[in-house]
């Protein structure tokens, strides 16, 4: 067999498990916990086309989950228009909204693109819950939206048990994955790495690296928006702290950085790593030691910069490729990242 | 052949084996009924800014629950005992969903009560809707908790809208029992959510009930000096003063209009800073014959409603509250419905619920006197108790005069007030 055969076995055997993980676990708790897993490392897959491939740090991705959740929200309520489509409605005022903040904050570098881009999701946070209504849709301030579980079904993305949301979210996730590797391919990936590392050389070499900039920033907060629509319909109840927090943009970031910016695998590997520290200390310390996740995150991510500063898909997929290199040996080909 | 005739023999000792010990469990049937338990997830702040009332709410279900156990649980279930499962909600919206998806999910309760926070109790009536688990709401006022064409929720006290109402209920009371007439009335509130929204429910009723409403004026309830607010009441001569008000500007608002010798034949008020104990104190003999409106007086004249607050103070060290009694009367409505529905199955709790009318028993220590839902799932009966603050001789004190079913015995409230 040849490391290809080894490549296609490994991702078969990744996509039964997980496709067949909700025959096995019946558990309505366990299942929420692997949804919102799934939740983050689609968050975080679409951060990094931004936060890896262009190699800025954005910190307000939370915003274009709160215009996602709550535009998908609002068109439901008000207007009765499914989410499906109001997801799309949110995706594309997030995209909107995203190349705005990109067309300023992209000539900054380093720490100042972070710090606005953290600014601006704060100040969507506060400007949320001190307006009630916008025209004519109906925002609620602090208060939030609910959506009523009366119409379930497809449709209205609302069902009484977890399963339809795991596998959902499941295939989102593996759509997202599969973009970025198209993406990582393709001229744009290219621009974007090049302009990451070294925006001076790249640019003298002819890329147009604000414009690749600004196409990556547009499609990531065009995911990011959908998985907003995704979790309003999730949990039947969004506001400002919830969908629009500080805490959710740092969990994403959080979770690229220890899983590894830039690659495919990483967001994943970090939202597998971290997702269950943060839902088990919220329900064994929830009461003692509420933030403990947070400081454990921290922890985390202070080692994992002193070992391993392409975090843990390096390692790991070392080990996959030495574990090949017994299987299929003689066939030293790199695999992609 | 020998191999078959060997399991043959293995075969039938394992059946006598089963036999015999489903024979031996045979008797022992019953005995697991009575492990049979109905799950009751409450969920409380039980920390943060209203862990107070919170604990109350505790108090009053352990005090219910403690009584319904100790009389037999629910016959129709084989004596089951109601146990109690505890949440903190911190007051927070997202923890109170959190712990209703825990409770349901892996506690496995077959009823949800809470959540006194509105703001916590209105996303978990999604969350008991989807799941189908019928969820007892003792106190959260927003009308829009039983507003949404949900099945599964269950309120026992009245809603916001329903103050106003009781307002002006009283007021239509008052006239007829003491043949004054009033027909001007002045709106004088503060300028925040609740005044304002008090206020537009006051100018409907008035319109549709012929008052003249003579002024209507909101005001900062920051401000620290209240006589042009007053001296425009003056002017105005209203019969009766409505007020909305939060604790310092409460108190001011007395005291001034006392100093102004306003003349009024009654004042009524919407609890808030009127029913703050530091109100009575500060403005003493000033806010004499004021009426105001709450939940619930520890001297209303209901059977029952004397021994279970002395039983209350005695165990817990303080008088039951208005939260409190509504979460005494929300286990006894549980175990009533419980009883009829004989059966752990939530939708056979739901309907069981939904068919409750609730007429008498210990939890009836309520302003109200019954408790049937409608298909909103508002308690009809729910109404609120209306006061007037005044001195018998013991100091100033809080009379209950409203429903005329509760008031205290032998009192007559004084209608109108005297003149200053």
């Amino acid at each position: 067999m040849t490391r290809r055969h080894y490549n296609k076995m490994a991702a078969a055997i990744v996509l039964i498990l997980a496709f067949g993980l909700p025959l096995v676990v019946r558990s309505a708790t366990y299942l929420h916990i692997l949804v919102l897993l799934y939740f983050y490392a689609y968050l975080t897959t679409s951060w990094n086309l931004v936060g890896g491939f262009a190699g800025v740090l954005p910190l307000g991705h939370a915003a274009f989950v709160g215009i996602g959740a709550y535009t998908s929200t609002i068109l439901y309520l008000q207007y009765g228009i499914s989410p499906w489509i109001g997801m799309l409605v949110g995706g594309v005022l997030a995209s909107f909204v995203g190349v705005l903040i990109g067309l300023p904050t992209f000539k900054m570098r380093g720490a100042y693109f972070a710090l606005a881009t953290l600014a601006f999701a704060e100040g969507i946070r506060v400007m949320v819950e001190n307006i009630d209504r916008l025209g004519p849709f109906v925002l609620n301030g602090p208060r939030g939206l609910q959506i009523p579980p009366l119409k379930l079904g497809l449709g209205n993305l609302v069902f009484a048990s977890k399963e339809p949301y795991y596998y959902i979210i499941l295939l989102m996730l593996l759509a997202v994955l599969a973009l970025t590797w198209v993406i990582a391919r393709s001229k744009l990936g290219y621009y974007l790495n090049a302009g990451g590392e070294e925006p001076d050389a790249a640019m003298a070499l002819g890329v147009n690296v604000a414009r690749s900039k600004l196409t990556a920033m547009a499609m990531s907060s065009f995911l990011t928006a959908l998985a907003g629509a995704f979790y309003a319909q999730f949990t039947l109840y969004i506001h400002p702290k919830s969908v629009i927090s500080l805490d959710l943009s740092f969990e994403i970031a959080f979770i690229a950085l220890i899983g590894g910016r830039g690659s495919i695998a990483g967001p994943v590997l970090g939202a597998l790593l971290l997702r269950p520290v943060s839902d088990f200390s919220r329900i064994y310390f929830g009461d003692t030691l509420p933030g403990l996740h947070l400081v454990i995150f921290g922890v985390v991510l202070i080692l994992v910069m002193i070992f391993q500063p392409r975090g843990l898909q390096e390692p790991l997929t070392r080990a996959y490729n030495r574990l090949l290199d017994r299987l299929a040996p003689g066939q030293t080909k790199e695999l992609g990242t | 052949m020998k191999a078959r005739t060997r399991t043959n023999l293995w075969f039938q000792l394992a059946l006598v084996l089963t036999l015999g010990t489903l024979m031996a469990w045979g008797p022992a049937v019953p005995v697991q009924a009575q492990d049979v338990v109905v799950k009751v997830g409450n969920i409380i702040p039980l920390s943060g800014p209203s862990a107070s009332v919170g604990l109350q709410g505790k108090q009053a279900r352990e005090m219910a629950v403690e009584e319904i156990n100790a009389a037999g649980g629910i016959q129709s279930l084989g004596g089951a005992k109601l146990v109690m499962l505890y949440a903190d909600s911190e007051s927070k919206p997202e923890k109170g969903v959190a712990e209703a998806e825990r409770l349901i999910n892996t506690e496995k309760v077959h009823v949800l009560t809470g959540c006194w926070n509105s703001a916590v109790t209105y996303p978990v009536t999604a969350v008991a809707e989807r799941y189908g688990i019928p969820f007892i709401v003792p106190v959260s006022v927003a009308d829009k908790i039983t507003e949404q064409g949900f099945k599964n929720v269950f309120r026992i006290a009245a809603k916001d809208s329903w103050w106003t109402r009781d307002q002006f209920a009283f007021l239509k009371d008052l006239q007829e029992e003491f043949g004054t007439k009033v027909s001007k009335l002045a709106f004088v509130y503060e300028n925040g959510d609740w005044g304002k929204g008090f206020a537009e429910q006051w100018k409907k009723l008035a319109a549709e009930q012929g008052y003249e409403v003579v002024l209507d004026e909101p005001y900062p309830s920051t401000a620290t000096d209240l006589s042009p607010v007053v001296q425009k009441i003056r002017r105005a001569r209203p019969d009766v003063l409505m007020l909305v008000s939060n604790a310092a500007d409460a108190i001011l608002l007395t005291n001034t209009l006392a100093e102004y010798k306003v003349n009024l034949k009654a004042v009524i008020t919407s609890g808030g800073g009127h029913a703050d104990p530091s109100f009575l104190k500060a403005a003493g003999e000033n806010a004499r014959y004021l009426f105001d409106i709450v939940e619930w007086e520890t001297d209303i004249n209901k059977p029952g409603a004397q021994e279970a607050n002395a039983k209350y103070k005695a165990k817990y060290g303080q008088n039951l509250t208005g939260e409190a009694v509504d979460a005494y009367l929300a286990m006894y409505v549980l175990a009533d419905a419980l009883e009829r529905a004989g059966s752990l199955d939530p939708a056979k709790i739901r309907e069981a619920l939904a068919a409750t009318n609730y007429r008498s028993g210990p939890g009836m220590i309520v302003g109200y006197d019954a408790v049937e839902f409608d298909e909103t799932g508002q308690n009809e009966h729910a109404s609120l108790v209306m006061v007037q603050i005044n001195d018998l001789g013991q100091g100033l004190e809080r009379i209950t005069v409203w429903p005329k079913g509760a008031r205290r015995a032998g009192y007559t409230p004084v209608f109108p007030m005297p003149a200053r």
